[in-house]
């Protein structure tokens, strides 16, 4: 800048000196009379005015570069701010991750700042330019309440304005976002621009949102939750700062009238004291407790409460807390107590039928066996009166009948007193040849063909005489159900089916009518035929065994045709 | 046949009945009998006496014993038997238990007694003492 002052200095000497020296020579030319003195004076005077008027060109000059100079640097000042200005500006937007965006009214031209890529992943060129493309990412079911908002304040023209909305990113994902606007009004107040921050908050949404929804859990809770702190120094149990509303309905007491008392006040006479010591011992030792004891209602009335005490921890691991989850069991406690009281009735009926069996089996059966003794000392004896001989025989059979039945009576009490059997290995081969063994009159006698399918599977888990009475029974009954006009078929055969060994007792003889009496086909003393010897037990006693063993056994039957059943066992 | 055979039950009848079959039978010659397990204890207490003087003294060599009785029951009987070593004293005289149970447990309970030889199920009949007689020889 100095250069070129005394450049253009220099250059208007040089263009002045020249046009003097022109201007001389040119009147030198028209003049005549001594003009060697004229034009010398002349060319100095010239000279002279030409220098001067440089020196004073030059100052002006020099005045107005300085000047220039000073507003340069002040604006270079300005500017340098103004990037700085606008660099913080910058790193706070990022700092802060802070979408900018700048609205001017008038012309509706909208401006983003970076944090629209970074933050919603638009691409630069994506970006709208106009307040439509702002309001059509805004969600749906926030847009009304959201520009209701907006335009309330930009009519009242307050300073200040903020929402909460969500903000759809450029994957159609939906933001939560915080925004906060500023208005830029001209002088008669009338708002020509907006600005505005917009703060992801989505994070901080999902959070609150999802303690919100834990918070459900202590609030909408049927049990009964309770805060309390850890200062036992007033009460053993520390004090209460927080129940939810099913602690009221449980106990009556309002959050109000409890938090900042000790839970202690839910006990009374008749709690446990044994349980409120396990109490106070977890609570000393910051251990986890569980306790059931009876306590008290606001308004006196007893309930049985179930209370746990668990110690929480903040987030230096430090006991902060204590959490009590609580449940009134009265109703549960009632029912045990009614069960138990059930429990005992039975076991003293079950006792009492025990001795019932007892005096069966002794007290009856001793005078009994006397009677059959007797009439066997008469048998041997000769009885020459018809009529008392009648009677003896009547006497005699009557004896039989009721010695047999109280036997076999006997024999079920014992069944059903022993639920725990002595079980064992046993070949069922073995155990039918034994059956057979004793049979062998009757079968003999009626000679039926008997197919006997027993190879698969020989040994079971089982009581053995139990199960000789069963086939025992079966057989017995095939034989005297048998059919008149046919020969008696009997099959026997057992297989494995996965876990279970079925046995199958099939004859072609009289059968049972199933649809009149399948609910009595097992039961004691029923009876289904007109023979002499049915007593309507065997089929009982084998049920009863069967299921003794822990089996089941199952009966189909065609009248006249014939009857199978089969047995099932666990071989295990 | 038996010189003695001892019958302990509290029912008259069964003793009856047990007198009258042994003599069909001719089963024993002589039949002793007791109401319960303390009389049939004081019957082989004053044996165990008669046995300090002289050791070849006759002593029942089979007693049918009742299970259930008052006052002292067959069971308790056995156990004081046991207790006065008397089955060393005895060494001969067996016990069958004569009951009107059926309960295997009792069945089972028996084979803890080294002196009761079986157990059987009343009435005593022939056909039983019988079948005694051919085992006991």
């Amino acid at each position: 800048m100095k250069n070129n002052s005394n450049k253009i200095t220099l250059l208007y000497v040089i263009i002045l000196m020249f046009v003097a020296v022109i201007g001389h020579q040119l009147f030198l030319n028209y003049t005549t009379d001594n003009p060697e003195n004229v034009s010398f004076y002349f060319y100095i005077r010239d000279f002279i005015f030409i220098v001067i008027s440089g020196i004073i060109l030059k100052i002006i000059l020099q005045r107005n570069e300085e000047d220039n100079q000073s507003v340069f640097e002040k604006l270079q000042i300005t500017n340098n701010e103004i990037l700085e200005s606008n660099e913080r500006y910058d790193i706070v937007a990022k700092a802060t991750s802070d979408t900018i965006w700048d609205w001017k009214i008038e012309d509706d031209s909208f401006l983003w700042n970076k944090g629209i890529q970074g933050v919603f992943g638009y691409k630069k060129e994506d970006v709208g330019k106009t307040s439509k493309w702002w309001f059509e990412r805004i969600h749906p079911e926030d847009s009304l309440k959201m520009s209701v908002k907006l335009y309330s304040f930009l009519e009242q023209k307050t300073e200040k304005w903020q929402d909460e909305y969500r903000f759809q990113c450029a994957d159609g994902s939906y933001k939560y976002v915080f925004d906060r606007g500023f208005l830029v009004k001209d002088k008669e107040g009338k708002p020509i621009r907006m600005i505005g921050a917009i703060q992801d908050i989505t994070k901080q949404k999902e959070e609150e949102q999802r303690l919100r929804l834990l918070e459900t859990v202590i609030t909408q809770s049927k049990d009964a939750v309770m805060i309390t702190g850890i200062d036992t120094t007033d009460n053993v149990i520390p004090n209460i700062i927080f129940v939810n509303s099913a602690f009221t309905d449980m106990t009556g007491y309002q959050s109000g009238e409890i938090v900042g008392h000790s839970p202690e006040l839910l006990f009374g006479p008749k709690s446990d004291f044994l349980e409120f010591d396990k109490l106070k011992t977890a609570i000393q030792a910051y251990k986890e407790c569980f306790v059931e004891t009876i306590a008290y209602k606001k308004n006196g009335d007893e309930f049985w409460i179930n209370f746990s005490m668990i110690p929480v921890t903040n987030k230096d691991g430090e006991h902060s807390h204590w959490i009590s989850i609580q449940r009134d069991v009265t109703e549960e406690k009632n029912k045990v107590k009614e069960r138990e009281q059930l429990i005992r009735e039975l076991t003293q009926n079950n006792k009492d039928l025990k001795q019932f069996s007892y005096i069966t089996s002794h007290n009856l059966r001793a005078p009994l066996s006397n009677l059959t003794g007797l009439l066997n000392l008469v048998e041997d004896m000769s009885i020459e009166d018809p009529e008392l001989k009648e009677i003896i025989a009547g006497f005699s059979k009557s004896t039989h009948l009721l010695n047999e039945t109280i036997n076999d009576l006997v024999k079920v009490v014992i069944i059903k007193d022993s639920p725990s059997i002595q079980k064992e290995k046993v070949l069922i081969k073995e155990i039918f040849e034994n059956v057979f063994n004793q049979l062998s009159f009757l079968i003999g006698l009626h000679k039926p063909i008997l197919k006997i399918d027993l190879e698969e599977v020989s040994i079971l888990n089982i009581n053995k005489s139990y199960l000789e009475s069963i086939f025992l029974n079966l057989l017995t009954n095939a034989i005297k159900y048998r059919s008149e006009n046919k020969q008696l078929r009997v099959n026997i055969s057992s297989k494995v089916v996965d876990d279970n060994l079925i046995l199958t007792f099939k004859d072609n003889g009289i059968g049972i009518d199933l649809a009149r009496n399948k609910d009595k086909i097992f039961g004691l003393y029923q009876r289904f035929h007109n023979h002499p010897d049915s007593k309507g037990l065997g089929l009982y006693l084998v049920k009863s065994q069967v299921e003794a063993m822990g089996g089941t056994i199952d009966v189909s039957s065609v009248v006249g045709k014939g009857t199978t059943f089969t047995i099932t066992f666990k071989n295990q | 046949m038996l010189e003695k055979i001892f019958c302990v039950d509290d029912d008259p009848i069964t003793l009856m009945l047990c007198r009258k079959v042994i003599e069909r039978v001719a089963f024993a010659k002589e039949v002793l009998t007791a109401k319960n397990g303390e009389e049939a204890f004081a019957y082989f207490k004053g044996l165990a006496q008669q046995h300090l003087e002289n050791k070849d003294m006759a002593y029942p060599k089979l007693t049918l014993l009742d299970l259930n009785m008052p006052v002292m029951n067959g069971w308790e009987f056995l156990d004081q038997y046991l207790a006065y070593g008397y089955q060393d004293l005895f060494k001969e005289a067996k016990f069958i238990v004569l009951s009107s149970t059926i309960d295997p447990q009792d069945v089972e309970k028996t084979k803890n007694y080294p002196m009761v030889s079986d157990f059987l199920s009343k009435p005593i009949t022939r056909e039983v003492l019988e079948e005694l007689k051919l085992k006991m020889k």
